[in-house]
C-alpha cells in the first residue's frame, strides 16, 4: 500500500506494458533501456467523506466557517465545476452532489431564500437536464431546476459584468448573478495540477472577451506547464483575475481531490503494473481486448462511456480559495507526483478515450491533438520529459469523427483551417475573430449543447507549446489523412514510429514512456 | 466501420505479448528497477464453500474411507482408544490434536465415527496447503481443508467461526505446526478461543508414533507398519464465565496426559502430580537437541505396556 | 451501308438497366454491365440520306459521350423524354465532322461542329415564335414537320447521330471550324455552348457569389463561362475528384470543395446557419446567390437548392433526371432556371449578343486547359469499353470520352 511513484528501466524481464490507444488499449514491447514514469500508488480515499466535507466547512481556511456566512435575505450562488471533471466521470453519488447537499443544509439552516447554482461551463456546452442531475443529485435537482440551477451562459450579454480590469489590461466579465452575490460558493472536484483555485471562477463563470486575456497562444507558450501553476502564465493570469474579483464578491470555495482509481474493478488490470498483474487480470484483458475489438462501434463508445470510475476522494478543503488551493495541489502531487532525472529523446504517450471535452460525446481529431500535445505533454514539472527538438510519439486510432451537435464548429475548423495551416499563431490572428463572433456558433452554444464556436482554435493554441517544443508528432495506428491533415505523420507499429524518430533524434535515442492510467505529473529533474 | 487501431491484433497475439515475460503461470518476474518496491502480495483466501458442498462431501467421504484410511492402516498400525467417550456428544466439536506428522490427520479423520467424519473440517496452514492452485484443491477436497493463518499476520479473517455457525466440527491442531523435534509445543489459545465463544466442547486428542513413523521430511512412513496409537480424551465444556486462557490450560493438560497415557497408563497419568511438566510433554529439558528428537523417535512398543 | 451504334427499343433491357441504377450501383458495378445490357447495338445500316435543300451529309471525326447520352443508356433518363425522340436512333450530338457534300456557303470538306437541335428551321416547317426570336432551342415544332420527332440530332430516327460514320445535318446546324482549332478541342463546343448559354440564362449581378455543382465536362465549362461572360465573384465548384480540382481551380474557380463538406464550408464563406432536418440532407439559411445543377442527377439539384441564399437562383445545367424535394423552392422564394441546349442564330432578330455557340467556337480556341478534356477516344467498335470509361471518367481522371467513328 502505498508505494510512491517511480521510474521503471525497461529490461529482460519487463514484460509487455499497457498503453491506450482511444477506445482500445494494448500492450507493447518496448526497447530495452526505455524508462516508464509510474505514479504513486492510488491512495486510500477518505472513509467518511460526508463527514470530511463537513469537517472542510465549519473548519475552512482563511475564512469564517459557512453557516457564520449564510444570512436570511442574502444572495448565495452555488457555481460547480462542469461535465469536463473528473475523467472519467465519477460513480455516482458525485462528489459536487454531496457538498452542495451540505452546503443546502447549512443554507435552508440559515433561512437563505435566494440561491442559484450554476456549472461554471464557460465556452463549453451547455450540461443536459440528465447530465445536471447526474451531477448535483437528484434532490438538488427537482428542488432548483429549471429555474434556479442553470449553465453559464458566456454569450448572454444582459447576465455578464465587467468586474474590472487587472493591472495588465485584462478585463474581468464574469456571470451577473454571481458577481452580484453576496456569496459564492464554488464546488470543485481537482484531477490536476491546472485545475481548481484561481481558475475557479475567474475562468469558469467568463466570458469570451475576458478569457481570450489568457486562452491564447502566447501565453500557453509560456505556461511550462499549465499542470505547475507557479509556472503557467496561464495561471498567473488567473491569479490576477481572482484578485480583482475578491474585491468584489466574496467566495467560499470548496475543492476536493481524487486518487488513481479512474476504471472499474472489471478492468482493474488498467490501475495495476503489468508485472504484477494476476491470472484474473491477464483473463480480463484478453477478455476486454476480444469483447471491445467485437464490440460494434457504437455500443464500444457507449461501453467507454459509461465506465464511471470509483475514485477514492483524497482531500475536502474549503475556505478562501488562494488558501484552500495550496492543499489541494498538495494531495494531486501525494497522488500523481513522480520524479525522473532528466529528458529523453523520445516521449511516448498512449492517449485515452476521453479528454475534458468529449464526455458523453465523440473524441475528434482537433482534440486528440489537445489532449495529447496539450493535457498529456504538459503532465510535467521543470521541464518536459522530452528534450527541445525531440520526438513525440502518441498512440491514438485518430478516427475523423465529429459530434454534430457538440462539436459543430470544430468541424469547420478542421475542414477550412487545418487545411491552410496548423500554426497556432496564424490560426489565432487569421481566424479566430471569425470563429469566436459567428453567429451560428453562438446560435448552438446558446441554445444547442455546442461548444463555443472559438473552442477548436483554443484546443489548437493547447497544443502550441509542445508543437514549439517537439521536432516531430508520430501517431502510431491513426487514421492517415486525419493525421497528415493535422500535420502529424503516422506509423503502423511502434518500432517503424522509432524508426521514423531516428531521423529527427539520430540512432540511439533515449525514450520515456509516460504511463497511463492513472495519471502521473512527472517531476524531470 | 471503424476499428480502433489498423493492425487489429486476434486473441492469439494478445497471448502471445501477454505471455513474454511470464511463466506459465502467468506470473512476471518483477524487472530489476522495479524490484525496490516489490510489495508482499497480497494473499487472497483461496475460495473453499465449494468443498462444503454436499456433492464435495460426498466425494470427500468416499476418498477417505475409500482411499485414505485403508491407505493409512495398511503402511502403519493404528492403536485407537476413547472412542467410547464421543458417546452421546454432538457437533459441532472442537477436536484438539497435537501435530507430528502428515500422518495425523488421515488417522483421526479415518478413526473418527462417520457422524463426525462426514461433518469435520480440518484447520489447514494457510502458507503451506494453500499457497500454490493445486495443493489447495486438493486439500480443501480431501481433507476438507480450510486455511488457517499461523504466520499471525491476522490479514485473514479466519473462517473458523463462521464453519462452526455453520454447524462444522472443527480439527485444529493449536501448536500451529508440525513438532520439529516430536515433543509438544505451546498449545495457542485459539481453538480455546472458539469454544469459549460458541459454548461448544472441545476433545482433546493425543497422537503418538507418528513421528516415528512419518516425521517431518519423510513423504511416507518408515516401513514396518509402526504402531501409532490414537487416543481420544472427555470432551471439556467450558464453564459459565470460564476464560479462554484458562480453558486452554485446562484442554492443553488433558491433551498432555492423554499423551503420557501412552507411557504410563491412564490411571497414572491422571495421578501423575506434576501438573506443570504435564502440561506440556517438552521432551528433556535443556538437553542437546539430538537427545529430543532421539526420545521423540523411538518407535511405541509393538503392543500397549 | 455504314457502321453505326444503334438505340433501339427493348424494354427488358431498359428494365435491366434501370434496374441496376435503381440498386445503387453507382459507379465500378454500372460501368462494368451498362455495356451488356444498354439497348445499343453496333450495326451495319443505309447511310442517311435526306435530298431537301438544306441537308448536308457528313462524316463524324470526333464525337464525344455526353450525360444525358448515359442516362439513356443508363436507363434513367426521364420518362417525360420519350415522346421526344424517335427509335431507333444513332445517339451522339456533340459533332465534329467533315462535310461530304458542298452545301450553300459550305465547301465539300468544311470541318464543322453541329448545333444539334433539330428546329423549324431543319423541320422545314413555318418558324415557330421562338425560332423566329433567336431561341431555336424552345422550338415548339420538334415533334412536327419533315422529321420524325426528336429533339436533337442524336435523339431522332431520320437524322443519324454522332456515334456513325455518316450523319445528316441541315445547313443551319453547322458552323465552321477554324483550322487551328483541333478536333479534340472542337468537340468540345457544344456542351460550351450550352454552358455559355447557361450562365447568360442567369443573369448574375457582379460580385455574386455563385457554386458549381459537379465538375465535370459541364461543371468546369460553366465555371470558364461563369469567368469569362460575367463578372460573378467567387465561385466555389464541388468536385470528388483531385483532377476536377485542379481543372475548375485552372478554369477561375475560387475554392473547390467535396460534396461532403460542402454545406459546411459555404457556411463558413457566405454566413447564416446551418440546419439538420429529420430526413435528408443538411442545409442553409444563408448561402450563395447563384447555384448551377451541372450533375443532372437529382442529388446535384436537390445540393444547389440547399445551399443557394434566400431569393437565389438556381440554374439546372444538366439534364434533370430523378424526383427532388422542391420544399427550399418554395420557402426560400428561389428562382429555378431551366437552361436546354444554347440559342441566338442566324434568324435572331437584333441579337444584343453574339449567339452562344458562335462564342463557343471562339473561346475553345482561346483556352489552354481545354485541350486536355479529351483524352480517351475509342472506335465505335470498343463501345462497351467507351461507355464504361465515361461512367467512371472521373475516377478515371478523364473529363470526356469520345468516339472517333473512323478508327476500327
Amino acid at each position: 500500500m502505498g508505494r510512491p511513484g517511480f521510474v521503471l528501466e525497461v529490461d529482460e524481464r519487463t514484460p509487455a506494458l499497457l498503453v491506450n490507444e482511444g477506445e482500445a488499449a494494448r500492450l507493447e514491447r518496448f526497447p530495452l533501456g526505455t524508462r516508464v514514469i509510474y505514479p504513486p500508488d492510488s491512495l486510500p480515499g477518505i472513509r467518511d467523506v460526508g463527514g470530511a466535507i463537513r469537517q472542510a466547512l465549519l473548519h475552512p481556511h482563511g475564512e469564517d466557517p459557512l453557516p457564520a456566512l449564510l444570512r436570511p435575505g442574502m444572495r448565495l450562488t452555488i457555481v460547480f465545476d462542469d461535465i469536463s471533471l473528473p475523467l472519467p466521470q465519477m460513480r455516482a453519488p458525485d462528489m459536487r452532489q454531496r457538498i452542495i447537499e451540505q452546503v443546502l443544509e447549512m443554507a435552508a439552516a440559515a433561512g437563505v431564500d435566494d440561491v442559484e447554482l450554476l456549472a461554471a461551463n464557460a465556452l463549453h456546452r451547455r450540461m443536459t437536464a440528465a447530465e445536471l442531475k447526474r451531477t448535483v443529485g437528484d434532490r438538488v435537482f427537482r428542488s432548483f431546476f429549471p429555474g434556479h440551477l442553470n449553465n453559464h451562459d458566456a454569450e448572454d450579454r444582459a447576465n455578464l459584468t465587467e468586474v474590472g480590469t487587472t493591472r495588465h489590461g485584462e478585463v474581468v466579465e464574469i456571470n451577473r448573478r454571481a458577481a452580484e452575490s453576496d456569496l459564492i460558493v464554488y464546488v470543485n472536484i481537482t484531477l490536476t495540477g491546472m485545475s481548481g483555485g484561481a481558475k475557479s471562477v475567474a475562468v469558469g463563470l467568463a466570458s469570451y472577451r475576458s478569457l481570450r486575456h489568457h486562452h491564447n497562444v502566447h501565453t500557453l507558450r509560456h505556461s511550462r506547464s499549465f499542470n505547475d501553476p507557479p509556472q503557467s502564465a496561464m495561471h498567473h493570469s488567473y491569479d490576477r483575475m481572482a484578485a480583482v474579483l475578491a474585491g468584489h464578491v466574496r467566495v467560499f470555495t470548496v475543492e476536493s481531490t481524487v486518487n488513481g482509481d479512474s476504471y472499474p474493478p472489471q478492468v482493474g488490470f488498467m490501475n495495476k503494473r503489468e508485472w504484477e498483474w494476476s491470472p484474473a487480470d491477464q483473463a480480463s484483458y484478453l477478455a476486454f481486448r476480444k469483447l471491445n475489438a467485437m464490440a460494434p462501434a457504437k455500443m464500444r463508445r457507449q461501453m467507454w462511456q459509461r465506465s464511471h470510475a470509483p475514485y477514492g476522494i483524497t482531500g475536502v478543503h474549503a475556505g478562501a480559495p488562494a488558501e484552500v488551493h495550496p492543499h489541494t495541489l498538495a494531495n494531486v502531487h501525494r497522488q500523481q507526483l513522480t520524479e525522473i532525472d532528466g529528458q529523453s529523446d523520445i516521449g511516448v504517450w498512449g492517449l485515452p478515450f476521453i479528454c475534458p471535452y468529449n464526455v458523453n460525446s465523440i473524441m475528434n481529431p482537433i482534440l486528440v491533438m489537445s489532449l495529447g500535445l496539450g493535457y498529456f505533454f504538459n503532465l510535467y514539472r521543470n521541464k518536459p520529459i522530452v528534450r527541445q527538438g525531440g520526438v513525440g510519439i502518441f498512440y491514438h486510432p485518430m478516427p475523423e469523427e465529429f459530434h454534430p451537435v457538440h462539436h459543430p464548429s470544430y468541424i469547420d475548423f478542421y475542414e477550412s483551417v487545418l487545411s491552410r495551416t496548423k500554426d497556432p499563431a496564424l490560426i489565432e490572428e487569421k481566424y479566430e475573430e471569425q470563429f469566436a463572433t459567428d453567429p451560428w456558433y453562438t446560435h448552438l452554444y446558446r441554445t444547442s449543447h455546442a461548444y463555443h464556436g472559438v473552442h477548436p482554435l483554443y484546443m489548437w493554441y493547447w497544443g502550441a507549446h509542445a508543437l514549439q517544443h517537439l521536432g516531430d508528432v508520430i501517431f502510431v495506428g491513426a487514421e492517415r489523412g486525419t493525421a497528415s491533415r493535422l500535420g502529424f505523420r503516422t506509423a503502423s507499429t511502434l518500432g517503424d514510429a522509432l524508426e521514423m524518430a531516428r531521423e529527427t533524434v539520430g540512432s540511439s535515442p533515449s525514450i520515456t514512456y509516460h504511463h497511463s492510467p492513472p495519471l502521473a505529473l512527472a517531476d524531470v529533474r | 466501420m471503424r476499428r480502433p487501431g489498423k493492425a487489429r491484433a486476434g486473441v492469439a497475439e494478445s497471448l502471445r505479448l501477454l505471455a513474454q515475460g511470464r511463466d506459465l503461470r502467468g506470473r512476471a518476474t518483477v524487472p530489476r528497477s522495479a524490484q525496490e518496491w516489490e510489495e508482499e502480495p497480497e494473499r487472497g483466501r483461496f475460495p473453499t464453500a465449494w468443498a462444503r458442498t454436499p456433492v464435495a462431501g460426498a466425494v470427500r467421504y468416499g476418498l477417505q474411507r475409500g482411499l485414505l484410511k485403508p491407505t493409512a492402516w495398511s503402511v502403519c498400525a493404528p492403536d485407537v482408544r476413547g472412542l467410547e467417550r464421543l458417546e452421546g456428544l454432538r457437533g459441532p466439536v472442537v477436536f484438539v490434536a497435537n501435530h507430528a506428522s502428515h500422518l495425523d490427520t488421515p488417522l483421526i479423520l479415518g478413526s473418527l465415527p462417520p457422524r463426525f467424519a462426514r461433518r469435520i473440517a480440518v484447520g489447514a496452514a494457510a502458507d503451506y496447503f494453500f499457497d500454490t492452485p493445486w495443493r489447495a484443491v486438493l486439500t480443501a477436497l480431501a481433507i476438507n481443508g480450510f486455511p488457517v493463518e499461523r504466520k499471525g499476520s491476522g490479514r485473514l479473517r479466519s473462517l473458523a467461526p463462521q464453519l462452526v455457525a455453520e454447524r462444522w466440527s472443527l480439527l485444529l491442531f493449536p501448536e500451529g505446526t508440525r513438532s520439529e523435534d516430536g515433543w509438544m509445543k505451546r498449545v495457542r489459545a485459539g481453538s480455546a478461543h472458539l469454544c469459549c465463544g460458541f459454548g461448544i466442547p472441545a476433545v482433546p486428542i493425543a497422537v503418538r508414533g507418528s513421528y516415528a513413523a512419518m516425521p517431518r521430511g519423510r513423504g511416507w512412513p518408515v516401513p514396518g507398519r509402526p504402531r501409532v496409537s490414537v487416543r481420544y480424551g472427555d470432551p471439556l465444556y467450558p464453564e459459565a464465565g470460564e476464560n479462554a486462557w484458562d480453558f486452554n490450560s485446562r484442554l492443553s493438560t488433558a491433551v498432555a496426559r492423554l499423551w503420557n497415557e501412552e507411557d504410563i497408563g491412564w490411571y497414572a497419568a491422571l495421578r501423575e502430580p506434576r501438573d506443570a511438566a504435564v502440561a506440556r510433554p517438552a521432551g528433556p529439558p535443556a538437553a542437546g537437541s539430538w537427545r529430543r528428537s532421539w526420545e521423540a523417535g523411538r518407535p511405541l512398543p509393538k503392543s500397549r505396556p | 451501308m455504314s457502321q453505326a451504334l444503334e438505340f433501339y427499343r427493348s424494354p427488358a433491357r431498359y428494365l435491366a438497366a434501370r434496374g441496376i441504377a435503381a440498386a445503387g450501383a453507382g459507379g465500378r458495378l454500372a460501368g462494368a454491365v451498362a455495356g451488356s445490357v444498354s439497348p445499343l447495338r453496333l450495326v451495319d445500316r443505309p447511310a442517311e440520306r435526306r435530298d431537301e435543300p438544306g441537308w448536308v451529309r457528313l462524316r463524324p471525326l470526333l464525337s464525344g459521350i455526353c450525360g444525358s447520352d448515359l442516362a439513356l443508356l443508363g436507363g434513367h433518363s426521364s420518362p417525360y423524354l420519350t415522346a421526344l425522340a424517335s427509335l431507333p436512333f444513332v445517339p451522339g450530338h456533340e459533332i465534329v465532322a467533315e462535310t461530304v457534300a458542298a452545301a450553300p456557303g459550305l465547301p465539300a470538306g468544311s470541318r464543322v461542329v453541329v448545333d444539334p437541335v433539330l428546329s423549324c428551321a431543319a423541320r422545314g416547317t413555318r418558324p415557330c415564335p421562338e425560332c423566329r426570336a433567336g431561341r431555336r432551342n424552345r422550338c415548339g415544332h420538334i415533334t412536327t414537320g419533315s422529321l420524325r420527332a426528336g429533339l436533337q440530332t442524336g435523339f431522332c430516327a431520320d437524322t443519324g447521330g454522332g456515334w456513325s460514320r455518316s450523319v445528316v445535318a441541315h445547313v443551319s446546324q453547322l458552323h465552321r471550324v477554324p483550322d487551328e482549332l483541333a478536333d479534340r478541342t472542337a468537340v468540345l463546343v457544344e456542351p460550351l455552348a450550352c454552358a455559355v448559354h447557361s450562365v447568360r440564362r442567369a443573369a448574375i449581378a457582379p460580385g455574386a457569389s455563385v457554386l458549381v455543382v459537379g465538375a465535370g465536362t459541364v461543371g468546369l465549362l460553366t465555371v470558364l463561362a461563369l469567368r469569362e461572360f460575367t463578372a460573378a465573384g467567387p465561385i466555389y465548384a464541388v468536385a470528388k475528384h483531385p483532377h476536377q480540382r485542379a481543372l475548375a481551380e485552372a478554369l477561375g474557380a475560387t475554392e473547390t470543395f467535396g460534396v461532403r463538406r460542402l454545406a459546411r464550408a459555404l457556411r463558413m464563406l457566405t454566413g447564416g446557419t446551418l440546419e439538420h432536418p429529420d430526413l435528408g440532407a443538411d442545409f442553409l439559411l444563408g448561402g450563395v446567390d447563384v447555384a448551377f445543377d451541372c450533375t443532372g442527377g437529382a442529388g446535384g439539384l436537390d445540393t444547389a437548392l440547399r445551399t443557394v441564399r434566400a431569393g437565389g437562383t438556381v440554374v439546372m445545367s444538366g439534364m434533370p433526371s430523378g424526383a427532388v424535394d422542391l420544399a427550399p423552392v418554395w420557402f426560400r422564394e428561389l428562382h429555378l432556371i431551366g437552361s436546354y441546349a444554347s440559342a441566338g442564330g442566324p434568324e435572331a432578330e437584333a441579337p444584343a449578343q453574339a449567339p452562344d455557340f458562335a462564342e463557343a467556337v471562339r473561346l475553345a480556341g482561346r483556352v489552354a486547359p481545354l485541350a486536355g478534356f479529351v483524352d480517351a477516344v475509342y472506335p465505335l467498335s470498343r463501345w462497351r469499353e467507351a461507355i464504361g470509361h465515361a461512367l467512371s471518367a472521373g475516377r478515371l481522371g478523364s473529363v470526356k470520352v469520345a468516339f472517333d467513328p473512323n478508327r476500327s
